[in-house]
């Protein structure tokens, strides 16, 4: 499967690579993250808690970053496996800067899926790892913001990450975002909730 | 001679029990103690297995025991070769490379197994499959046919040079001197891709060792019980009479379920012995889209040669075959593919090469049409191909070429999945097309109707595909027929039943020999201790020979009772007949006595018999044919596309088959309506999709899509008889001709109703979206 995007940050670019290089920082913008740690100069491990359509679960694995070029670009390597299936892929992240302190980030990459996540994910994964990314980078960019704000002002600012459950509702809601762009599936919609208070006053009717 | 029961429109005897949920399926089997499996199968479908630790699992509370290959020791080894290998003749490669118990070394494929769990429920079992910690190094997985086989690609199996399993050529006449004769050469790649059979109840498996009467009892859902039973002695190292096993009813074969010696079938019943336990699997569907073999997948690369009035001069094809991990069932496919390439034609110039290869993909191995629809969908299509280019009608360029009645029994001059010269034994054609034309109205609607419809801007489309079928292969069955003392009829046979209806066909064929209500014969099928010889269901071969070695002992039975009832009524043999259960005088019919009354008189308590006297009224014979039985068929049908969304709806579908001798209309219309829905699935909405590493990417059937009720069309099934001469009954199989032409039948059918645009449909299985984009690149390519 391939992956390819491009993301704007508020902040400038040494901002930005400080944080995608942090491992607190990038554990935030994936809620579900359960950990992740600086094993190496340039490695880490962690686990990761994912839910896709019917398929979730815990999956535990590595991150290599190489070819680094501060601040411009850098190789991520990743794979992991857990219950579900297992991912394993690459890519490459680019910063440029850009005009108002603003910072382009361009990814691309190729990733492979086995076992469950693949056999019965497949025709979920792509819009739930489209919608992971892009509610992950919303997030970090919310970290950048804040601590622009931060020096701008120079005193500390108060920044809440997402909780777990908040960034699952998110991204269930970009699938269903999916699904509700067609007339049919609105009016599949409607059909139901009329069914449901159809059974709920003949219930309390009974 | 008229025939009182063979022919009829009997309703099946099988019914009643298995509507009401009375009739016994693997899954009911329960035994007290009984233990439950499950497996750990890889995610990977190329990889090392480095390390396995099971210890967290064996403690979990409820495991009973955790098998992985190291520990089955000795008795680790490759599954048995399920078809005999082909003869070591010249320029013929073979490797068989059988599918293991449990992985040892290496996964090669998704799915394959590495340990399993045996424990107090399925629930524990699935659970300790989990704890268990399986170390795997991925490794390069192999998908693609063609670059399976080029130069420095994985190896599936490491001691082999290449992922070559297989090499075959045939030929017949000469084909290049007859393509320099040709006025049109047409050359086309061809690519029929994967599917599953998605039988209706997955395998399942209980086996029972009873430590003190040392025997092994099998509940197996496989179509070949015999077999597997044999298999399982000798592996188990027990007397075959030390082991039982029993194919009750299953919820569909369709091919994938025949004499397997799948790992699960050989595992279950080991660790039963080991532990002197009960044990039961059942197959969940995730399984058995990795775990239950598949088929379909070759690329072809053909070339007709035509003379321009469109008879065709010569054939050829160099295809490769996907076999999958492993190869058990030979050339049985790819061979089959061969004898069907050149359909119903007559073809005297035809050359075939097929290389089998191995893929990193789950094993193949016939299903419902087994190489068939492949053989049938490329000449098929080129025929259509040529028919558009020549300028000739789709049926007239048919017809011209159809194989002449009088040509019969047609030597092919290659060889069948057997190894045996392939010979068409029996045929009439034309008349068979012909009622298929006349039933949907060939001509009107190609004159008048389709016009009309056009005009209003429909796309509407007609289709007509013949088809042969090589059904009813050998070697034998057998079977014992029984007269009991209630003047019933008692009958064993050793093939398995998965929906045939042989419950009631065979009970016909009985009730023609004996004169006894045909609910009054009671058939046991499938149950070694029953009756012990013979194969099993498969090819299209239940009713012709099980059918005929039924015919067979019921014969002699009948001979029997007439010898003895001309005795007790002293009436010579000629004057008797057979009726209502009671042998009578012919002319004086109340003159009689009663079948079990004889049954009684046959088997004597006390006085002396003659020598040479068999007690009780019963036989047991066998049959044998020569060599398979053809049958012929032509589909037909009137489709309607949805420019918008590409789906079809099938207005009108005919069928006419010629399988000889009809036994029962309805269950032969059955059987043609199940063929048809798994030939819809197989033509437009079936197929597995691997990613290039191997992995399926669509094993539920959230997104592997079957035929429901609402892609049924209603069937109109005609019926042509041109009895086979190498039976008594004159029959020919049938099981498998609803799905062979299918797929040819579609792409034939969509480029007719898409008549304004250069479409070539030179793949299937197709689908909604793929034909919507095969017009989008026939639009780019304008």
């Amino acid at each position: 499967m391939k992956i390819e995007g491009e993301y704007t940050f508020d902040g400038p670019r040494e901002v930005v690579w400080v944080l995608v290089r942090d491992p607190e920082v990038l554990a935030t913008c994936l809620p579900g993250t359960q950990s992740l740690r600086l094993v190496g100069e340039n490695e880490y491990e962690g686990e990761i808690n994912v839910r896709i359509g019917p398929i979730a679960g815990v999956f535990s694995g590595r991150l290599i970053v190489s070819d680094e070029a501060p601040p411009e670009s850098c190789t991520l390597t990743g794979e992991g496996k857990g219950k579900p299936g297992f991912v394993k892929g690459s890519g490459n992240v680019q910063l440029f800067e850009q005009a108002d302190n603003k910072t382009l980030m361009k990814y691309d990459g190729e990733v492979q899926i086995g076992g469950r996540l693949a056999s019965v994910g497949q025709r979920m994964i792509d819009t739930v790892s489209k919608s992971m990314i892009g509610q992950g980078l919303g997030v970090l960019n919310e970290a950048i913001k804040a601590r622009v704000l931060a020096r701008a002002e120079a005193k500390e600012v108060e920044y809440t990450p997402p909780s777990e459950t908040e960034f699952a509702a998110a991204v269930a809601k970009d699938m269903a975002g999916g699904l509700l762009s067609s007339k049919l599936f609105l009016w599949l919609a409607l059909a139901v909730i009329a069914v449901i208070l159809v059974v709920i006053v003949w219930l309390s009717v009974g | 001679m008229t025939k009182k029961f063979i022919g009829k429109r009997v309703k099946r005897n099988e019914d009643p029990r298995l509507l009401t949920g009375q009739a016994l399926f693997v899954d009911d089997v329960e035994i007290p103690g009984m233990l439950h499996a499950a497996f750990l199968r890889s995610d990977y479908a190329h990889a090392r297995l480095l390390s396995i630790d099971v210890s967290a699992a064996r403690q979990r509370p409820g495991v009973v025991a955790v098998f992985t290959a190291e520990d089955m020791g000795e008795d680790w080894q490759p599954g048995p070769p399920l078809v005999s290998p082909p003869p070591t003749a010249k320029d013929v490669i073979f490797h068989s490379r059988r599918q293991v118990p449990l992985v040892k070394d290496k996964v090669r494929h998704a799915g394959e197994a590495i340990a399993v769990v045996i424990a107090e429920s399925r629930y524990i079992a699935e659970d300790a499959v989990e704890d268990i910690l399986v170390e795997l190094e991925p490794l390069e997985a192999v998908s693609d046919l063609e670059k399976s086989l080029q130069e420095g690609s994985t190896l599936v199996h490491d001691d082999l040079e290449s992922n070559l399993a297989a090499h075959l050529i045939q030929k017949k006449g000469d084909y290049e001197a007859a393509r320099e004769k040709a006025d049109l050469v047409i050359t086309r790649r061809i690519v029929t891709d994967r599917g599953a059979a998605a039988a209706m109840e997955n395998r399942g498996i209980v086996a029972h060792w009873d430590e003190k009467s040392q025997h092994l009892t099998v509940w197996d859902t496989t179509q070949a019980p015999i077999p597997i039973r044999n298999g399982l002695a000798a592996r188990l190292g027990l007397s075959a009479n030390q082991v039982r096993v029993i194919a009750p009813f299953v919820g569909g074969g369709f091919g994938p379920k025949m004499m397997m010696f799948y790992p699960e079938e050989m595992l279950i019943p080991w660790a039963s012995m080991k532990l002197s336990r009960p044990i039961k699997w059942i197959e969940d569907r995730r399984e058995n889209f990795y775990a239950t073999t598949q088929e379909r997948g070759q690329n072809h690369d053909v070339e007709l040669a035509l003379s321009r009035d469109g008879h065709i001069l010569g054939l050829k094809d160099v295809f490769l075959h996907d076999t999958g991990a492993y190869d058990p069932y030979g050339l049985t496919i790819p061979l089959n593919t061969q004898c069907h390439l050149m359909g119903p034609y007559d073809i005297e110039n035809f050359t075939s090469e097929v290389s089998v290869v191995f893929t990193n993909k789950t094993l193949v191995t016939p299903v419902r049409g087994a190489g068939r629809p492949q053989g049938i969908f490329i000449i098929e299509r080129l025929l259509d191909i040529a028919a558009k280019e020549l300028g000739i009608d789709q049926v007239e360029i048919r017809k011209r070429n159809l194989i002449p009645p009088e040509a019969f029994p047609y030597e092919h001059k290659i060889i069948d999945q057997a190894f045996a010269p392939l010979v068409l034994d029996s045929g009439n054609y034309w008349p068979v097309m012909k009622k298929a034309l006349d039933m949907i109205g060939y001509d009107q609607f190609v004159k008048e109707e389709q016009p009309r419809l056009r005009a209003e801007g429909k796309y509407v489309g007609i289709g007509i595909t013949p088809f042969i079928e090589s059904t009813g292969v050998g070697p034998y069955e057998g079977a014992r027929v029984t007269v009991e003392a209630s003047g019933k009829v008692f009958v064993a046979t050793g093939v398995g039943t998965q929906g045939q209806g042989h419950f009631t066909t065979f009970a016909q064929i009985v009730a023609e020999q004996l004169g006894v209500a045909v609910s009054d014969v009671r058939i046991v099928t499938g149950d070694t201790t029953e009756f012990h010889w013979g194969t099993g269901t498969f090819a299209s071969r239940g009713a012709v020979v099980a059918g005929n070695a039924i015919h067979a002992s019921a014969s002699i039975v009948r001979q029997k009772v007439l010898k003895l009832a001309c005795k007790i009524l002293e009436t010579p043999e000629e004057e008797l007949e057979l009726e209502c259960g009671l042998v009578r005088v012919a002319d004086t019919p109340h003159k009689s006595i009663s079948l079990g009354e004889l049954a009684l008189l046959a088997n004597p308590l006390r006085g002396a018999v003659e020598p040479g006297t068999e007690p009780g009224l019963e036989a047991t014979a066998y049959f044998g044919p020569q060599y398979g039985a053809t049958a012929f068929g032509t589909h037909a049908m009137i489709i309607e596309i949805d420019p918008e969304t590409m789906m079809i709806a099938i207005k009108r579908y005919i069928t006419v088959e010629d399988c000889g001798t009809v036994l029962n209309p309805l269950i032969l219309e059955g059987q043609i309506h199940g063929g048809v829905s798994m030939g819809i699935g197989n033509a437009y909405y079936e197929k597995l999709h691997f990613d290039e590493n191997g992995q399926l990417l669509n094993a539920s059937f959230a997104d592997y899509l079957i035929p429901s009720a609402t892609e049924m069309p209603r069937i109109e099934v005609g019926h042509v008889e041109t009895t086979s001469p190498l039976n008594e009954l004159g029959t020919k199989g049938v099981g498998e001709a609803g799905t062979i032409p299918v797929p040819a039948l579609f792409s034939q059918a969509i480029e007719n109703a898409l008549y304004n645009r250069e479409l070539e449909i030179l793949e299937t299985p197709l689908s909604p979206n793929r034909l919507f984009e095969l017009l989008v690149n026939e639009e780019k390519s304008r």
